[in-house]
């Protein structure tokens, strides 16, 4: 591993290993480039990772407080973790269940084709869907997504089977979908073993995450220097206004400056807002990049749900892939459904630990004790749909400090009528595709803590309509760049993984070709 | 069918505690009273007839490992007792089952209620026993996951066509 100095102004620092910092870390130091990547979390490794709900949510997630306000169910249900994103090496990709659908062109010019909502913020991404398709196939290929490149889909498991009865009876389209989980052998990495804990680190290694695939290759190039436990805390600036180092500190609580030619922020929604507004400065007074005031709002988190339903015969939803199914039916933007936007039917599986968790967080009694005890006869299906940016629907930070000195942040949301209507539409649907299927009873459960952040720092055409331009380049400082989900202009409909890692490849392009002129 | 629940082999091995009502001497915070309080009321929540009470116990038993911790959790399950044992002339763990939800649910929006309903869910569905009981396995990778063990063994429902 390279070990670069704290005053050396030549690398580039990154902040975050996940989908986005891990990916620009390892595809930087392809074309040469110098990297310091902070991430603060521990490097564990597959082995200490557990076959544990409870446990692998203590060991990866990101648990530093953060508060709640908003009209959404998440502040009720969830006040002090309303954002559910990894503090860990590999990120939030330590975590995720793998699935990689593409935005489609009605998403990237959603204002366009939805045209003006009321209370909506809607803008076009400044880039179109053919400028990333090429970085999307690149993504595929390096993650190994199944019906890509030659790879077989997953192969169909039990929780699949009810999915697939219940949607074939309703004429939709189905299949188990596309994922960055070995259904053979590939670059590597083995097929899956269909232990169910995808969720919890993945202890086998078939599905792709920075982890096991990106930083590795990264450090293997001799450019990167790789710093777990660093936690960033604050952005600095030089005479001209242009990002110059990072405040980090360490495990033993020391803290370093480290010097920079360029700064890449990919810490998750909200850690990548926190530390933005946090950065003022007398020449940037609301915050590193906040002239217009944008860094923090058009927070999204998509509209996410699930229904549990009950059937008379045992499913054992735990075994195997986690969301090996889904239904591309409810994509298309169609305005005669009632609602903008669209969503995809995904499978959801859960333990039984985190499947009393969030059926109902606050239900208690006979019912929900007649419904649980019933788990082994239990099927799950899901929803991700689009949700409409607003302005007030934002990441800002409160009076309170953390250990480290930097205030806690707020996340608020209230939710548009437009998410309102496709939550309602989306629980039918999937309700309808169980009972399709036999189910005797469906529970809606509502939305657990935001997993898919997006938007709070987005790309815009326009200055004034966002933070970045369609490269993660803050618009107000040259040398500044996002690499995480929060530069997404709309949030789309699809899980967001994939096209974070296609942007951070495109990315790593335009930075090495600038660094090449001359010109960062 | 029958199957065998699973904790992972790196997780702590679950808690051990006499049957008797001796249980409570393995509590370092909580006195009797309050420890059998905060069964009966873990049962009365989640009502759960083919459970023994030792997984409520054990439930309890993490309970006062929080409030060990941090004295606000101590104080929380303090005030949770209390309240339920001011709702009616007897004290809770006195009650028939319709007066102990009806005092459940007098204290439903308080802080210590929500501690100890969600703390309940949290400890009590993540017991191995209890795992057993409702047919859910736990960890596999250490048994080679389910992909020789039933990940697709379900046939009830007509197999869907392959590559689907």
């Amino acid at each position: 591993m390279a070990k670069y100095e704290l005053d050396d102004s030549g690398v580039v620092v990154i902040i975050g290993s996940g989908a986005g910092g891990g990916t620009l870390a390892h595809e930087l130091t392809k074309r040469g480039v110098e990297v310091v990547l902070l991430e603060a979390g521990k490097h564990l490794t597959a082995d200490d990772f557990v076959n544990d709900e409870w446990g692998g949510y203590e060991m990866l997630s990101w648990l530093d407080k953060r508060t709640s306000s908003g009209n959404w169910r998440v502040a009720k249900d969830f006040p002090v973790n309303p954002s559910w994103a990894c503090q860990v090496v590999g990120g939030t990709t330590t975590h995720w269940s793998g699935c990689c659908y593409r935005f489609i062109e009605d998403e990237m010019r959603a204002l366009s084709v939805y045209g003006e909502i009321a209370g909506a913020s809607l803008i076009d991404w400044p880039i179109t869907l053919a400028e990333i398709e090429p970085y999307y196939d690149l993504a595929e290929a390096k993650m190994g997504v199944t019906r890509t490149n030659g790879l077989p889909g997953l192969p169909a498991n039990n929780n699949f089977k009810v999915m697939y009865a219940g949607a074939k009876a309703l004429g939709l389209n189905v299949s188990t979908g596309r994922h960055a989980i070995n259904s053979e052998p590939y670059d590597g990495r083995p097929a899956t073993t269909q232990d169910g804990f995808t969720i919890t680190g993945d202890k086998v290694g078939s599905r792709w995450s920075t982890l096991n695939v990106e930083l590795p290759r990264a450090l293997a190039t001799g450019k990167l220097d790789l710093r777990p436990q660093s936690r960033a805390v604050f952005i600095e600036h030089d005479d001209a206004g242009k990002a110059s180092g990072v405040v980090y500190v360490d495990a033993a609580g020391v803290r370093h400056r480290q010097k920079a030619r360029a700064v890449v922020l990919a810490g998750n929604c909200v850690e990548s807002s926190r530390l933005l507004l946090h950065s003022a400065s007398g020449r940037y007074s609301n915050g590193f990049a906040n002239g217009h005031g944008n860094v923090g709002r058009y927070y999204l988190r998509h509209l996410i749900q699930t229904v549990w339903s009950v059937f008379d015969k045992p499913v054992y939803m735990h075994r195997g892939e986690i969301m090996g199914g889904m239904i591309d039916d409810f994509v298309r933007h169609d305005p005669s459904r009632g609602y903008a936007g669209g969503y995809y039917i995904e499978m959801n599986s859960m333990g039984l630990p985190t499947t009393a968790a969030f059926m109902d967080p606050g239900w208690w009694g006979r019912d929900f004790a007649s419904v649980i005890e019933q788990y082994a006869n239990m099927a799950g299906i899901f929803m991700s749909g689009e949700d409409m940016p607003q302005a007030g629907n934002r990441v800002t930070l409160t009076d309170e400090l953390d250990a480290y000195g930097v205030p806690v942040a707020n996340i608020h949301y209230d939710d548009h009528p437009n998410d309102t209507i496709m939550r309602i539409e989306g629980y039918k649907t999937l309700v309808a595709i169980h009972k399709a299927a036999g189910a005797k009873r469906s529970v809606e459960a509502p939305a657990y803590p935001a997993s898919h952040n997006l938007g709070s720092n987005r790309m815009s055409a326009k200055a004034e309509d966002g933070v970045l331009d369609g490269n993660g380049r803050a618009h107000e400082v040259s040398n500044l760049f996002i690499a995480d989900g929060s530069s997404f202009a709309t949030g789309g409909a699809c899980n967001p993984t994939l096209t974070i890692v296609a942007l951070a490849i495109r990315q790593a392009d335009f930075m090495a070709k600038q660094m090449a002129a001359g010109e960062l | 069918m029958s199957i065998t629940a699973h904790k992972d082999p790196k997780m702590p091995a679950p808690v051990e505690l006499p049957d008797g009502p001796e249980w409570v001497n393995s509590l370092t915070v909580f006195d009797a009273h309050v420890a059998e309080t905060l069964v009966v009321a873990a049962r009365t929540l989640y009502p759960h007839e083919i459970l023994p009470d030792t997984v409520y116990r054990r439930t309890i038993f993490q309970f006062d490992k929080m409030a060990h911790m941090a004295q606000t959790a101590a104080q929380s399950f303090a005030e949770f007792v209390d309240l339920l044992d001011s709702a009616m002339p007897l004290t809770f763990r006195e009650l028939s089952e319709s007066y102990r939800l009806t005092a459940l649910r007098g204290i439903e929006g308080t802080t210590a209620f929500r501690l100890v309903q969600r703390s309940t869910v949290r400890f009590l569905y993540d017991d191995v026993e209890v795992w057993q009981a409702f047919g859910y396995e736990g960890a596999s990778v250490q048994l080679g996951g389910y992909v020789n063990r039933g990940f697709n063994d379900l046939d009830w429902l007509p197999e869907p066509p392959a590559g689907i």
